[in-house]
């Protein structure tokens, strides 16, 4: 390995790394939002809300997300939905992380004791008052973990929007290789930056866990 | 009914799917009465305890609570349930202490008391923070006001569960076994502050273990088994002069700590004596 290709080659896959985080960011938050909503609805008792948070589920989860992407970016514009690549990648991104981060939800609120709720419906407190004040905040501790590790992925599978266009770090990567044929620094390079930032998120978990942990 | 009649319960039952827990249940609670409700394991004692604020949705039976009525059944049978905002205003007037606290584990002692006045009542945290902290210390909490559940005692987390209901200023009070998850010697401190309680005129259903406690706070006695109300009276004769011999099997089996005598006889023979 050349250092002095290692060294020419950050500043150019550099350049991509707010484009990663962007995607990341916008998928993030939308997938969250969104993951939410689904799973607020599998803990519904109304059969509809039920089964259409089930069939997301099970399309988004069940489709690769290459090909959720290349929907977004080549299919929606033959409807007349024309996204840019950074859009349709957002899209394609938000709905595959939401069906995931439903589930990490979705067991994070299940996983409260009961008796909580019983305590607050005791209490004449309104389910979403009790949700709001009473069972998420006590499942988060519980989805830590697991909400990081979806988001590690993620930040990870923005890579796949090199193949709807859109100059992230994978990208610029790649356009080093055509130009000068140096593949192993490059790569090298590239890797290291989303290990970098994979680390952040996990030492992001463990101060998050310290926050949320019981006082005993 | 009277107007003194805070609850009341008639042809209550409860199935889960096929087990069917409470068998047509009839009783009343006025008001400022201490009602002690004991029984074997698994009689059904605290399934009917949960029915009263609705906890546990009945599967037949008519439940009425300070005048509102929280399940009935319909001409066809079907049962028809009050709605949530109505069963919401019973539960505001009704406490219920539980067997496991669950206190909130995320707030300190005064959060836990304050969290459903403000919510609930609207109250301003200045307000529901003075009382809280007037409740804390008649349960004698005060200085732990500041502590999360899990830095306090079996004994501690009750009473603050107990300063939580009485935060909502309850025309009845529900307690589920409270003494039965901290060890014996904090169970004294659990019993005086609910005999204390019960001195002030609150009207309690109690569903207990601790027979000391029956004797000598309840005006009434309901001994529970099978799912059926087998005896009821005031809490001397009960205890002291049981008239069936479940009662008396049971309390022997209690007291004496010598196994229970189980009866041949089939339960509905017997529920029809009564």
């Amino acid at each position: 390995m050349e250092w002095d290709v290692v060294l020419e080659s950050f500043p150019l896959i550099w350049k991509g790394a707010s484009k990663t985080l962007s995607l990341f960011a916008w998928s993030l938050v939308a997938g969250t939002v969104l993951g939410l909503a689904v799973a607020l609805m599998k803990l519904s008792s109304a059969k509809t809300l039920i089964w259409s948070a089930t069939l997301f589920s099970w399309l988004f989860r069940g489709i690769p997300l290459l090909i959720l992407l290349f929907y977004a970016f080549f299919a929606l514009p033959e409807v007349g939905w024309l996204l840019s690549g950074f859009w349709a990648a957002v899209l394609g991104l938000s709905l595959w992380t939401a069906a995931y981060q439903a589930e990490v939800i979705r067991s994070g609120i299940i996983a409260v004791d009961q008796g909580q709720t019983e305590a607050s419906d005791a209490l004449g407190m309104t389910r979403s008052h009790s949700m709001r004040r009473i069972i998420i905040p006590q499942s988060i501790r519980i989805m830590v973990p697991p909400f990081t590790s979806n988001a590690t992925t993620l930040l990870k599978q923005t890579s796949l929007a090199t193949l709807v266009t859109v100059p992230e770090m994978t990208l610029l990567t790649q356009r080093i290789f055509s130009n000068n044929f140096k593949f192993i620094e490059p790569i090298f390079v590239l890797a290291m930056i989303y290990l970098a930032m994979t680390t952040v998120l996990i030492i992001g978990q463990l101060i998050v866990e310290r926050t949320f942990r019981l006082r005993t | 009914m009277s107007p003194n009649v805070l609850v009341n319960v008639s042809g209550l039952h409860k199935s889960f799917g096929d087990a069917e827990v409470l068998r047509g249940m009839d009783f009343e609670v006025e008001r400022g009465e201490v009602v002690a409700i004991i029984g074997p394991s698994g009689s059904g004692k605290t399934t009917m305890l949960r029915c009263v604020n609705l906890l546990e949705r009945p599967s037949a039976g008519r439940i009425e609570v300070d005048g509102r009525i929280l399940c009935e059944e319909q001409a066809d049978g079907s049962m028809s349930f009050a709605s949530k905002t109505e069963i919401r205003a019973v539960r505001e007037h009704v406490g219920m202490v539980f067997q496991r606290f669950n206190l909130f584990p995320h707030f300190t002692a005064v959060e836990n008391v304050i969290e459903a006045p403000m919510a609930v009542r609207g109250m301003k945290r200045a307000d529901a923070q003075a009382r809280a902290l007037e409740l804390l210390e008649s349960v004698g909490l005060a200085h732990k006001a500041d502590s999360y559940p899990l830095q306090l005692s079996g004994g501690q987390q009750q009473r603050v569960a107990i300063a939580r209901a009485l935060a909502m200023d309850p025309a009845l009070m529900l307690f589920d076994e409270v003494t039965s998850s901290v060890d014996p010697e904090l169970a004294g401190e659990i019993l005086l502050v609910m005999k204390r309680l019960a001195q002030d005129g609150m009207t309690m259903l109690v569903v207990t273990h601790e027979m000391g406690f029956a004797a000598e706070v309840a005006d009434r006695v309901l001994f529970i088994d099978h799912g059926l109300i087998v005896e009821e009276g005031p809490a001397q004769e009960v205890l002291g002069k049981p008239k069936h011999e479940r009662t008396r099997s049971f309390l022997r089996a209690v007291l004496e700590r010598a196994p229970m005598v189980e009866e041949e006889a089939d339960d509905d023979a017997q529920a029809s004596t009564l």
